[in-house]
Parts: structure tokens; sequence; C-alpha cells
């Protein structure tokens, strides 16, 4: 018997075995050992996590969306965990990965806005700034070899101009018109691409909300670690909104159709 | 069951936090007589994704160096900002532009300092010496450098190095009789080169591809000028009117 | 004062033989140079407002505030040495991140004012430091409504409706007592701040002033915010206005 929760429902450790070809005693190995002799312990693996983040750019600024799951392993955890936030009047960040470690930084920002909202010199942070002060304390981390394990994108929108890019626990950033994190980066950044290159100044509000819908219905369908509770956020000229959570629709009439194994009888 | 049991004590499964990646991508720098070229693909990818399709890997650093950095993306920044804060230190000191000679120097004792947690980066620095040279220095992760004519480094640089080799030293060819190869090429065959280089590592590797951002580096007065007059795509990002010049031409790459 | 000279007076580490402290004394004297703040507490909000002496016509427009933010809901303004107003809303700002630290929520200002009160206080203790030169008036919307407070040279504060401290503070206590806070709304309060600060400037005695307002309220969203140039301007008028038609 496997004793480590972390280990259960995970068949393979991406890193090292990809396409789970090790038998079952060869799983990560969660042995303390001589993790306390240096008397520190650093993060070496998400714990609690969630799943992928989409972002766009539209008409009249940025658009996120992710669901509301925080999952323990493959045991769905948490269903009520809002993974977009507020940073500021400007700017939502969106997180993959380690939850404990995104509600830190959600702290850790809170006190930056803070105090530059108190120092009251007329300045206050946009998506940009935000986004590069993130950048330096991810990488900062992993140079220490103890990362907040997170994959986060920055959307914003301030002085007419919008704002979307991309962070994570090694450091690495970039920016573009769609981007996506975890699953998302394979099933729904296709799509994303597909729908809006070339049209970030066109797309209204209600075809990105249909994009997003998509995108989020395809995860759900295919990636094993999303549920169908998701929230979307926009950040336009008028500030910032983040809807209540929302519901994706699906159906699966389709696996009555399906033949060759499982229950049926021809 | 006790075997296979024993089998995993005795080999611990190691599960460290890799701090590295790869984020593909090629550069390559030419230095002429009087001018330097140096050129990267904008596309960064990790795996078989493509992160994005436009972050710059050419950096101009003064009027007469520009900086190309490729490997460890998060790295490379990092080390491209802590470059020109340097520079810009040095310019507060000394009231001008490092020079290139200088900037080598500093990038090699800059990634040596980290010789046991290294910056994950090649680095191609290309410009004009106080000479009036055109100039190109590499640069391996730990800082091992030398100044040469040219040089590609990345993803593609397997597959460009050679070509470069066999065009600008013209190595394992034979000039006509009574003729010799020249020792510099003119501007013009040298952007060609470059331009050839990146359609063909943009046909050949997946990592490379989507833009193409080529800087010129001119020395003072350089005659070379004519052999950008009508290269479709250049702007001028020269910042002082009485030195060195600094061009850069975008173009498009295949995005498959 | 008497036993002045004496020799009690020279650190605020040593009581006099009638039991007092004169440093601290002094700082209060130091207060009383300046000009006048004054904080209003009604139901929904609260207000400060300084009387800024400008020294020189050649300082820049509302340069050294007097009136300076905590934290979103705080706002805090002094009246006597400007540099140590400084340092105590320094202090204050890194109290209310350590309350927010520890507890992740709003530093309730009752706290707040007590921490202030603690490290006003320990100025009084040493005779290798010397105590504040100033009084400050804390206001703020915390969760369990709008408060006011005043921390005065010696550590002690205090609880307030209506705060007045620095010069005209005589003046603008009665002024203070005559209002009726509990009916006023923020916005009201804003125009009897203003006209309260008019009044009791000494035009004859003194040079130029400017007039600092901030409220925090349920216009601001319980943000504590500078009053809106408009109004500033609008109470301002009235304010002048007012004092055509005093007495």
């Amino acid at each position: 018997m496997d004793h480590f929760p972390t280990n259960w429902g995970r068949p393979r450790n991406d890193a090292y075995d990809a396409y789970g070809t090790f038998p079952l005693p060869h799983r990560p190995n969660n042995d303390t050992k001589d993790a306390f002799a240096s008397g520190v312990q650093r993060t070496q693996q998400p714990i609690v996590t969630g799943t992928s983040v989409l972002a766009l750019k539209y008409k009249d600024g940025i658009m996120m969306a992710a669901d509301n799951l925080a999952s323990y392993g493959s045991l769905a955890r948490f269903k009520d965990v809002q993974r977009l936030h507020p940073v500021g009047k400007y700017t939502v960040i969106g997180a993959g990965g380690d939850i404990s470690d995104f509600q830190y930084i959600q702290k850790f920002l809170e006190e930056l806005i803070i105090e530059e909202f108190t120092s009251q010199d007329g300045h206050d942070l946009g998506p940009a700034e935000i986004h590069e002060y993130l950048s330096q304390v991810m990488y900062a981390r992993r140079s220490k070899l103890n990362p907040l394990w997170n994959s986060l994108l920055v959307g914003g929108f301030k002085d007419g101009k919008s704002f979307l890019a991309y962070v994570d626990l090694l450091g690495t950033t970039y920016s573009a018109s769609t981007l996506a994190t975890g699953f998302g980066a394979y099933l729904a950044q296709p799509i994303l691409r597909k729908e809006v290159e070339g049209k970030e100044t066109e797309l209204t509000e209600d075809e990105a909300i249909r994009i997003m819908e998509t995108c989020i219905r395809v995860l759900y369908y295919r990636d094993a670690r999303s549920i169908d509770k998701y929230q979307l956020a926009t950040i336009t000229a008028d500030g910032v909104k983040i809807s209540d959570s929302r519901h994706i629709s699906t159906s699966w009439s389709f696996a009555e159709g399906i033949r060759g194994y499982g229950a049926q009888t021809q | 069951m006790p075997d296979t049991l024993s089998l995993s004590q005795s080999q611990p499964q190691q599960h460290a936090f890799n701090p590295y990646t790869e984020n593909g991508g090629t550069i390559l720098a030419i230095a002429g007589a009087d001018f330097s070229v140096i050129a990267g693909d904008t596309r960064q990818s990790e795996g078989y994704n493509i992160q994005t399709r436009y972050a710059p890997k050419v950096f101009r650093l003064t009027d007469k160096a520009v900086l190309a950095v490729n490997g460890f993306a998060a790295d490379g920044n990092m080390f491209v900002k802590k470059v020109r804060q340097r520079l810009e230190w040095y310019r507060h000191a000394h009231a001008k532009d490092m020079p290139i000679r200088a900037i080598a120097r500093l990038i090699q004792t800059m990634l040596y300092s980290r010789r046991f947690f290294p910056y994950y980066v090649y680095n191609i620095l290309g410009g004009i010496e106080e000479d009036g040279t055109g100039a190109v220095y590499s640069f391996d992760p730990v800082g091992s450098y030398e100044r040469e004519a040219c040089r590609a480094a990345g993803a593609a640089q397997s597959l460009v190095q050679p070509f470069l080799d066999n065009q600008i030293y013209f190595k394992n060819q034979t000039p006509a009789p009574g003729t010799s190869f020249p020792r510099h090429l003119p501007l013009s065959t040298v952007l060609s080169l470059v331009i050839d280089s990146f359609t063909s590592a943009t046909e050949r590797h997946i990592e490379v591809g989507d833009g193409l951002e080529i800087y010129v580096v001119l020395a003072k007065n350089s005659p070379s000028i004519q052999g950008l007059r009508d290269v479709r795509g250049v702007s001028e990002l020269t910042s002082t009117d009485d030195g060195e010049r600094v061009f850069v031409v975008r173009r498009e790459l295949k995005k498959d | 004062m008497t036993s002045i000279g004496t020799g009690y007076d020279l650190s605020a580490s040593t009581y006099s033989p009638d039991g007092r402290i004169f440093q601290v004394e002094y700082a209060t004297k130091a207060v009383e140079n300046s000009g006048t703040a004054i904080g209003v507490k009604v139901n929904d909000g609260i207000v400060l407002a300084v009387e800024k002496l400008i020294h020189s016509k050649l300082l820049v427009p509302e340069a050294n505030r007097r009136i300076q933010t905590i934290d979103r809901h705080i706002g805090l303004a002094t009246a006597g040495l400007l540099a140590d107003g400084r340092n105590i809303t320094t202090r204050a700002r890194d109290e209310a991140v350590n309350y927010r630290e520890a507890y992740n929520a709003p530093t309730p200002l009752k706290i707040l004012a007590d921490r202030l009160g603690l490290y006003v206080q320990a100025y009084t203790l040493y005779s290798s430091v010397r105590p504040f030169g100033i009084s400050t008036i804390l206001g703020a919307v915390d969760k369990d409504g709008p408060s006011l407070y005043v921390v005065e040279p010696s550590g002690v504060f205090f609880g307030y409706n209506g705060a007045a401290v620095g010069k005209g503070r005589q003046l603008a206590k009665t002024e203070l007592e005559k209002l009726k806070l509990s009916e006023l709304t923020t916005r009201e309060a804003v125009y009897e701040a203003a006209r309260i600060i008019y009044l009791v400037h000494e035009d004859a005695k003194e040079k130029e002033f400017e007039l600092e307002l901030s409220w925090i309220g349920k216009e601001t969203d319980g943000v504590h915010l500078p009053v809106p140039k408009d109004l500033h301007r609008d109470a301002e008028a009235k304010a002048k206005a007012a004092l055509e038609t005093f007495e």
C-alpha cells in the first residue's frame, strides 16, 4: 500500500515518466530521509493544484478564464476556489499550479499595492509593472531552488493599452495575444489562436465569451483535473470585472454509441 | 513483491526541482570589415509548445554593441538586464559607452562568476571595435570566449555553422587558379547569407521560425550604408549622430 | 513653569521632584506652535483637515503634506514638527502592514492607536532620545465603523468624536462642540472642517496657509483619499464666505 496521498491516482510523473512506462514500485519516492538534515525543506512538488488558465485579447481589453477546482492529486478536493485574482485597479492574475503558493502571491501583491497607495504620489501600478515584479520574484525564488510552483497569466488594461503576459516557476516570461497554461497550452491554445489571432481589435465581448466557453468545454471533456464550474474576468477601460461562477453545458449522450469496451453485451 | 520493493528502495527516485529549461531558437553573427551583423529568430518554445511568436533574443546595448542571447530565456533576459545595468554604471562613471572589447571581457567575468550555477545561455556579441573594425565575440555559458568572424548558436547551430564555415571561411572550397578568397564579404552578401541561414533553419528545425530580427552595426562613416539602402523592412535605432550607427531589419519567417 | 532651570528638564529620563517630565511638556509646546489640524467623526465617515502654514512663497504648492495615508482605510494628520510626523507615518504604515501579515485583515484603528501610543511613549523613557514633537490625529473607517484617535507626545491616546490639535485647537474645539456630528454626512463634514480651519487661522499674525482636506466614507468606498478638487474648492469658497458673516 502506498501511504503517500500525493501519489494516489498518479500513475506517472511527467518529469521522468511521461508515458507511464514504469511499474508501480518506481513511483515517486517521498521518503523524507535527509530532507530535514539541513533544517529547511524547499518546495519540491505542488500539493493542492489548479489546472489551466486561459486568456485572450479582444476589442475592449483582456478576457481571462479559469475553473474553480483545486485538486489534491486526483482528488477533486476544493470545488469553489477562485483562481482569478484582481491586483490593483487595472490587473488580474490567474494561476495554475500550487494553490498555497498562489495565496502567498496574492498576499504579497496586496501588500505591494497598499504600499503604492499609501505613498499617494500620483502613480499606481499597472499590469506591466505587476508582471515585471512577479517575474523578478519568481526568478529569484527559482534561483534559490525554492520556487513558487505556479504558471501565472497577468492580464490588464491601463492608459488605453491592453497587456497580457505569462510567468512561471522558472521565471520564464512571454507575451502574446492568446495565452494558456497547463493542459490549456495543448487543448485550448490552438483554438484560441485560430479564433483570435489577427482579430484582436474586432472581437466583441460576446464573441470572446463564446470562444472561452468552447475552450473550457474542451478542457472539461479531456483534462481529468478540471471541472465544469469556472469564472471569467474582463479587464477593460471600465476596470476589472470577475464574474460569479458559471456552469459549462456538456453532452454525454455520445457515450451510448460507444462500442468495443465497457459493460455492453454486443 | 519483496523483491520489487527492495529494488525501489535501493534506487531511490531522485525528484529534485530542475531550475533550467530550453527555449529553442537560433542566433548568429557575422563580422565584416567595417560592420557587424547580429541576428536571431523571435520564436520562443518549450518542448513542442510555441510559447510566443515574438520574444526578441537580440538586444541593442549601445550604438556600437549588440548582444544576442540564446538558451534558457529567463536566464537570458536576466543576464541582458544585468549587462545593461553594468553598462549604465560605466556610462555614469566615465561619460562614454564601454568599448566592445571591454564589454566582451565584462560578459566573461559575469558568466564565470556564476560558474557553479551557470546562466544557461549562449551569448554572441557583435559590434564595432575602437579601431573601426567589425567584431563578433562568442561565449559559452560559463564565460569562455573568443573573437571570431562569424558564429551561430542555439537550436540550429549544427545546421547553420557548417553553412557559414563554407560561405564565410570558404572551408572545403578551392579558389580558382591565380585568385584568392576575400577576407571580408560586403554587407549585401552577408545579409543574404543571414536570411538564407534562417529560412533554411526554419525549414529543417521545429524550434526556429516566426520572425527574424537582423541588427546591423556600421562603423563611423562606413560606406557599407549603401548595402542597406534598399533593404526591405529596415529601420534605424542609432541614438547619437556622430558615431557608429545601428539598424534593424525585421522579416517574417514561416510559422509552422 | 516652576522648577524650570533646576536641571530636571534636560532629560526625558528624569522626573522633576513634583513628578513631571519637562521634556514631554516642551514637546507639547512644539505642537502648540504648529498650524491647526482637526478630525471630525460623523456617522458614516471621517474628515481630516489641516491648516498648513506656508513659510515661503517659493515652496511648491501642495508639497510637504501633513495628512498622510497609512493603509487603504486609515488617514493620519499631525501638528508639530513635520519630520516627526513623517517618522510616525512610517511607523504607522509598518504597524499596519504587520497587522495585515499576522491577521490577513485591515488593521482596526484602536489597535493601531495602541501600537503608536506604545511607540511614542518609548521616546519618553530614555535620556538618549527626545520625545515626539507632534500630536497625531488618526482617522479610519474599520470593521466597527468610523473612529478617531489622538496620540499625544506623552504616548497617551484618546478616542474622540471631534479632535483638534495645534495653535487654534481651543477655538476649533468650541466650534466642533457646536456641530451636531451625529446628523452630518461626511460631505457636509468636509464643509464644516474647512470652515473651522479658516475660522481659527489668525490672518493678522500668520503668513499664508494652505488647506489640506481628506476624507473616508461611503463616497470613497471606505478608502482614505484627498477630498476631490471641485469639492475642495467649493468648501474653501464657502469657508471664506462664512468668515465674512461670522459673529
